[in-house]
């Protein structure tokens, strides 16, 4: 574990607001716990849980929230400096945070993900969802890094793209699903264990190579961008 | 040895003699000012971005059902059908707008200042309230206005023009209605902390992470929780609200999801009174905290 990865992982269990990452996976748990007890078949909550609740708003929130922390928040504080005066080469600074921002969204999301679909239909779909949650982290990850880099703003920028992208015109135009990795996540869940909770009209061939893309693509970005970094103050 | 000489001399300084303003003053110079803030007027391009994006969208969206009903003569969403679906844009505008107002002063430490002048405590964090719910009433309302004059200019004669601000008016209510619950509740999570980034990660956290509760509630066998699972989410909340208070206005799918209230349509006014007094309660009360420090 890199000296790097090892700064990043304190920076963001250190402080007591990580404890805000922890209602969202409890309730997408709570909920599900309390469905399958009172007998509601799970053709009714699957997708308000399992899509609306944890793919939709627990996954990327977690990853805005991780992703911009990893370096966002040391851009803002300027503590970035210290770290970008050692003679280390840039990908090995974005590399490991990108590693421990996925790895922390990963696993926060994955664990209540399998519970809840252990619960809906069986380990299989619980599994399933793990792993493709578990997918959408890196990507959402290497999104939120590289935004974090492009603009000093970087949380608005993240949820113009959940909120307004994925949010609003992705249930409208169905069209720009091709370029939503919620719907990858949900595409490459379905093709692992195929249940009639999960439906979306994005192809599993085309997610897997849509979110080898978007990973390895916004990494490169943001090692590019880090090394023509320019410090600055706070914008107004 | 000689002794020390000293002179005091003149050199001019004068007391203010002039009028002095007082509290209405400095509260009306901070709405205004927080007005501008949610806008970003005064400010530089950058803090216009995310603001004026979102007012774009809205009257996009206004004048697009404007110009369907012109040529069509159909009426797709009622004016208060309009507040409903523009709920995540609601969310978003509040996320950039309300850290803004409070986690700047916050995180610069410039709350003393404030307090210095003849200010009292509680009209600081009411201000920046009363500011933020005009910017989302502002939001929400000004595109109503313009489907409105989208709808009064293609009616024909007086009586019709009549009927359309007839069901303008309570639309602009109910506006103000979503403006105020979903002020209360940003404004309050902004002012926990001073860093912008986890206060706009913090408000969508809270609005968005209610409505799937909302959802599951409302299919567990129990026709009582079913009827008030809207309870559970802010949104949902103010649409009970609504249904209860204008149904003709809102509901025009007699099949649709939230519709069915049964008897509980005060319990939901009640709440809203309830969530909205509890916010700027705990407002006040994180204000005199801050303010002490």
């Amino acid at each position: 574990m890199s000296t790097v990865s090892w700064i990043t992982a304190r920076g963001l269990f250190g402080r007591r607001r990580f404890l805000m990452l922890l209602p969202l996976p409890l309730l997408l748990v709570a909920l599900a716990a309390i469905s399958h007890g009172m007998g509601v078949p799970p053709s009714d909550w699957g997708p308000p849980v399992l899509i609306g609740l944890g793919l939709a708003v627990v996954l990327p929130v977690v990853a805005l929230i991780v992703g911009t922390g990893v370096l966002g928040a040391e851009i803002d504080d300027g503590t970035v400096v210290h770290v970008l005066t050692t003679p280390l080469p840039r990908w090995q600074i974005v590399l490991p945070k990108l590693a421990v921002a996925a790895g922390v969204t990963a696993i926060t999301v994955a664990v209540p993900l399998y519970a809840a679909g252990l619960l809906a239909d069986s380990p299989r779909l619980g599994l399933a969802l793990a792993l493709a949650a578990s997918a959408g982290a890196v990507a959402y990850s290497a999104l939120f890094v590289a935004v974090s880099l492009l603009t000093r703003r970087p949380v608005l920028l993240g949820l113009v793209y959940v909120l307004i992208w994925e949010g609003l015109l992705g249930n409208v135009v169905t069209g720009t699903r091709v370029l939503s990795i919620q719907h990858y996540v949900i595409a490459l869940a379905d093709r692992i264990a195929p249940t009639n909770l999960l439906d979306t009209t994005v192809s599993a061939p085309l997610a897997v190579v849509m979110t080898v893309l978007v990973s390895v693509g916004f990494t490169l970005l943001a090692i590019d961008r880090l090394r023509s970094f320019s410090v600055a103050g706070e914008t107004s | 040895m000689s002794e020390p000489t000293g002179v005091i001399h003149d050199i001019g300084y004068q007391r203010y003699t002039g009028p002095r303003l007082g509290r209405r003053q400095v509260f009306g110079a901070l709405y205004l000012h927080g007005v501008r803030t949610t806008f970003g007027l005064g400010r530089s391009a950058k803090a216009k971005i995310f603001p004026w994006l979102v007012v774009g969208i809205v009257f996009t969206f206004a004048a697009t059902l404007t110009a369907i009903r012109a040529q069509i003569g159909e009426m797709i969403l009622t004016y208060a059908q309009f507040a409903d679906n523009m709920s995540w844009l609601v969310i978003f505008f509040v996320a950039v707008a309300a850290p803004e107002l409070v986690s700047r002063d916050l995180r610069s430490g410039v709350l003393p200042l404030y307090f210095s002048r003849p200010l009292p405590r509680a009209d600081y964090p009411l201000a920046k309230l009363l500011a933020l719910v005009t910017a989302l009433w502002m939001l929400l309302g000004a595109p109503q206005l313009v489907m409105f004059l989208g709808g009064a200019f293609t009616a024909d004669g007086m009586r019709e023009v009549w009927d359309e601000l007839l069901d303008l008016l309570p639309a602009l209510l109910y506006a103000g209605l979503w403006a105020v619950v979903f002020a209360s509740v940003g404004l309050l999570v902004a002012s926990l902390t001073g860093k912008r980034a986890f206060a706009a990660g913090g408000i969508v956290a809270v609005f968005l992470m209610t409505t799937p509760i909302v959802g599951t509630l409302s299919i567990l066998p129990s026709t009582a929780v079913n009827q008030l699972a809207g309870l559970a989410s802010p949104s949902t909340l103010v649409q009970g609200v609504g249904i209860w208070a204008l149904r003709d206005l809102l509901v025009t799918d007699p099949d649709a999801g939230l519709s069915g209230l049964g008897p509980f349509g005060p319990v939901y006014a009640l709440a809203a009174v309830a969530l909205v007094a509890g916010c700027v309660t705990l407002l006040l009360a994180r204000y005199r905290k801050v303010a002490a420090r």
